[in-house]
C-alpha cells in the first residue's frame, strides 16, 4: 500500500449530497471495505449467467483477476492486462497523484480498488471483436464490498467496444464499488455498455469517468437491472473540439429496488455535441432516479447539447425522479432537454386488445416497445437477447 | 348475424346511447350518418368493447352476447373495429404486432398458430390491397405514419383478421381523394356473403366508394331514420336539420308535418 492508504477517507456521503439524494444511507453505512480477495470459487450459476459474447474476456472475482476464467486472444492493437501489473504510467489517469476524491467510494475504490483490468488500444487500430469485463461479488467474511478497477485508454483513431457486466452471488449483504476511467483519443471511438444484474441482496456501485479528445466519440450504454440499490454515475469530459457524447440507458425495477443513474456531460471545448436519452421501467414499490447535468464551460461555444428521460410507471408504489441539471456559460449553444412520467397507454392497451391481443400479452408488448428502444442499440445480437430474456424473465 | 336492441351506453351522468336499435345481416353493409356528438363512435366502442361506459341493452353476433365479452374475445367471435383515430404504439414492430394479433385470435378459437411464411403471404397480399410500400411493416405500428397510411393500417389489419363484422369508425376523416379511393376499394375487395360492415360516416362522399345496403340516420344517441342508399343523398342536400331539434313521435321518427 502506499502513503495515501494511511490518509483519513472522506465521510459517506449524506442525504445532503444532491448526487446520493436517493442513496439508502443506512445501508451503505453497512458498507466494509478491504483489499481483494485470494481466489474465491465461483458458483456454476453466475457462470451460467454471464453473457456469451464472442471476444475477449476478463473475469474479476471479488476485485481479484481470475485469469482461469479469463480468454484472451493475442490481437496487434490491443493489449489487456491486470491493473495490479499496470506501468504506473499507463493507469496514472485512474490513480491521481493528487486532488480531491469525488466521494468516499471512489476513495475506498482508490485505495482497495487495486486490480482490475487495463484495456490499451493502439492508435489507428479497430478492435471488432468486445471485449467483455465481468465483474462478480461474493461478499465475503473478511469485508463485505470488493472494489475494482478498470483503465481503457483508447489512442487516435482506434476503434473498439468494451462491455462491462457486473454480477454477484452469495445470500450476504455487500456490495461491488467498481470504477471505470476511460480517455479516448483524438478521433477515436468506444462502445462502451454497462450491465448491472446483480442479486437483490447487494449493492452496485458503477462509477465512470471519460475523457474525451478532439473529434472522438463515446457511445455509453447502460442496463441498470440489479441490485436493491443500483448506480450508474458517468462523468464525461469533452475536452477536444468536435467530440461527441451519446449515452442512454435503461433501468428495470421491481420489489423495493432503487436505479439511480446521474450522469454528467462537461462541455469543456468547442463544437461538441451531447445526447442522453434514459429510459426506465418501474413496477412494485421500485424507485427510478434520473439525474442528468449538462455543464458548458466558459468558452465552449458551439455545443449542441440534448437530454431526454421517459419513465413508464407500472404500478402506484412505484416512483420516478428525476431532473435536469444545465449549467450553460458560454455563447452560441443549443441545449434541449425533457422528462415524462407516464403509465400504460389505456388507448394503446384497448387498441391491441381490440386485435384479439390478450390483455397481459398487450401490457408485455407496449413495456417491451418501451425498453426496446434502448435495447435496440445494442448491436451484439447475443448481448441484446440476453438483455430481452432478462426483461421478460423479471416480467413474469 | 348483428342484432342490437336497446342499447344505452352512458359515461357517469352523460348519457350518450338512448335505446339504439339495429340488425345487421350476413354480408350486408350498413351506413351509420349522423351529426357531431350524436353517439357514433360510441356506438362503434360499445361493440369493441372500450372499458368506461355503463351499459344497458342487447348486442349479439351470431348469437354471442358481445357485451359480456372483453375486448380480445369480440376479436375472437369476428369483431374488427376501424379506428377513427388509430394509436400510435412507439416500439412496437407492425408486422409483430399483427402476426401476435391473429395468432391470439386464432388460439382463442382453438386454431393452430400461423407459420411465419404462410403468415408472409397473408401480410403481402393485404400490403397490395391498401397499396402500401415495402417496409412498411417493419416500422412501429401507426408511429410517425401520415394520417392516410394510419387510416390504410387499419384496413391492412382488418384483411389480415378476416373479421366476421367489420365496424369502420369515420374510415374516411382526413383522407385526401387519392387515399379515399384506395381505403374504399380495400373495403369493396373484403365485402363478402359471410362479412357484415358497419360504416360509420359523417359525408356522403365515402358512399359514393362504399355502396352501402342501408343507411340510418343517428341522432341524439338513437337511429331515427332508415334507408337506402338515396337516404345518405338526401342527408348530403338538407343536411341533418330535418332530423335534428325537432321532437320525436314514439318510434324515434320526425312528427309528421315536420319541415323536409
Amino acid at each position: 500500500m502506499n502513503g495515501t492508504a494511511t490518509a483519513a477517507l472522506p465521510a459517506l456521503p449524506t442525504k445532503r449530497d444532491e448526487a446520493w439524494r436517493y442513496a439508502p444511507h443506512a445501508e451503505l453505512a453497512r458498507l466494509t471495505f478491504g483489499p481483494a480477495d485470494a481466489a474465491v470459487d465461483v458458483p456454476a450459476e453466475i457462470e451460467a449467467q454471464i453473457p456469451d459474447l464472442d471476444g475477449h474476456r476478463v473475469v474479476v472475482v471479488n476485485g481479484a483477476v481470475d485469469t482461469g476464467r479469463s480468454t484472451l486472444p493475442s490481437v496487434p492493437g490491443l493489449a489487456i492486462t491486470r491493473l495490479s501489473d499496470a506501468d504506473p504510467d499507463a493507469v496514472a489517469a485512474h490513480f491521481p497523484a493528487d486532488g480531491e476524491p469525488a466521494d468516499a467510494f471512489v476513495a475506498y475504490n482508490t485505495r482497495f480498488g487495486r486490480d482490475g483490468v487495463v484495456v490499451q488500444v493502439d492508435a489507428g487500430h479497430t478492435i471488432e471483436a468486445p471485449i467483455h469485463l465481468v465483474d462478480i461479488v461474493i461478499p465475503g467474511p473478511e469485508h463485505n464490498t470488493t472494489s475494482t478497477g478498470v483503465v481503457v485508454t483508447l489512442g487516435a483513431e482506434s476503434r473498439a467496444t468494451v462491455v462491462e457486466t457486473r454480477l454477484g452471488g452469495g445470500s450476504a449483504f455487500g456490495a461491488a464499488n467498481a470504477r471505470s476511467t476511460i480517455t479516448i483519443g483524438d478521433g477515436a471511438t468506444l462502445d462502451h455498455i454497462v450491465v448491472q444484474d446483480a442479486p437483490d441482496t447487494q449493492i452496485s456501485l458503477t462509477r465512470i469517468d471519460v475523457t474525451q479528445g478532439a473529434a472522438s466519440t463515446y457511445r455509453g450504454r447502460s442496463f441498470n437491472l440489479g441490485a436493491t440499490y443500483g448506480r450508474v454515475a458517468s462523468t464525461v469530459r469533452l475536452a477536444g473540439e468536435g467530440a461527441h457524447a451519446d449515452l442512454s440507458g435503461l433501468y428495470f425495477g421491481f420489489g423495493d429496488q432503487s436505479l439511480d443513474q446521474q450522469v454528467d456531460i462537461v462541455h469543456a471545448a468547442e463544437n461538441c455535441t451531447s445526447r442522453q436519452s434514459y429510459r426506465g421501467v418501474l413496477d412494485d414499490a421500485s424507485t427510478g432516479i434520473f439525474s442528468g447535468g449538462i455543464d458548458v464551460r466558459p468558452g465552449a461555444n458551439g455545443t449542441d447539447a440534448e437530454q431526454e428521460n421517459h419513465n413508464l410507471i407500472l404500478s402506484d408504489r412505484a416512483e420516478a425522479n428525476t431532473q435536469p441539471r444545465l449549467e450553460i456559460l458560454a455563447d452560441d449553444v443549443a441545449c434541449k432537454h425533457g422528462a415524462t412520467v407516464g403509465q400504460l397507454d389505456e388507448t394503446a392497451l384497448y387498441y391491441m386488445r381490440s386485435r384479439g391481443i390478450r390483455e397481459a400479452d398487450a401490457r408485455r408488448l407496449l413495456i417491451n416497445g418501451f425498453a426496446d428502444q434502448v435495447v435496440d442499440d445494442v448491436d451484439y445480437d447475443t448481448l441484446r437477447a440476453w438483455i430481452i430474456d432478462r426483461l421478460g424473465h423479471a416480467d413474469a | 348475424m348483428l342484432h342490437v336492441a336497446n342499447l344505452t351506453a352512458a359515461i357517469g351522468d352523460k348519457q350518450i346511447l338512448k335505446g339504439l336499435d339495429l340488425d345487421v345481416g350476413a354480408g350486408e353493409v350498413h351506413a351509420i350518418m349522423g351529426p357531431n356528438g350524436s353517439g357514433k363512435s360510441t356506438f362503434a366502442h360499445t361493440l369493441a368493447g372500450r372499458e368506461g361506459y355503463e351499459i344497458t341493452g342487447t348486442a349479439t353476433l351470431d348469437g354471442a352476447d358481445l357485451l359480456e365479452m372483453a375486448p380480445e374475445d369480440r376479436a375472437a367471435a369476428g369483431v374488427f373495429m376501424g379506428f377513427q383515430y388509430p394509436v400510435e404504439i412507439p416500439g412496437v414492430n407492425n408486422m409483430y404486432f399483427l402476426r401476435t394479433a391473429l395468432n391470439s385470435v386464432r388460439r382463442t378459437r382453438g386454431d393452430d398458430e400461423i407459420s411465419a411464411r404462410e403468415f408472409l403471404s397473408v401480410a403481402q397480399e393485404a400490403m397490395d390491397l391498401v397499396e402500401m410500400p415495402k417496409g412498411f411493416l417493419n416500422r412501429a405500428v401507426n408511429a410517425g405514419f401520415s394520417g392516410g397510411e394510419k387510416k390504410r393500417n387499419e384496413i391492412l389489419q382488418m384483411a389480415v383478421m378476416q373479421p366476421r363484422l367489420a365496424v369502420l369508425d369515420e374510415t374516411d376523416s382526413g383522407l385526401d381523394i387519392d387515399a379515399l379511393r384506395i381505403i374504399a376499394s380495400g373495403v369493396n375487395a373484403l365485402r363478402g356473403p359471410e362479412r357484415s360492415m358497419i360504416v360509420i360516416t359523417h359525408y356522403q362522399r365515402l358512399l359514393d366508394y362504399i355502396k352501402p345496403d342501408f343507411v340510418h340516420v343517428l341522432v341524439d344517441g338513437r337511429i331515427v331514420e332508415s334507408g337506402d342508399h338515396t337516404l345518405a343523398l338526401h342527408l348530403e342536400d338538407h343536411g341533418y336539420a330535418d332530423f335534428v331539434n325537432h321532437d320525436l313521435d314514439a318510434s324515434g321518427r320526425p312528427l309528421s308535418g315536420a319541415p323536409s
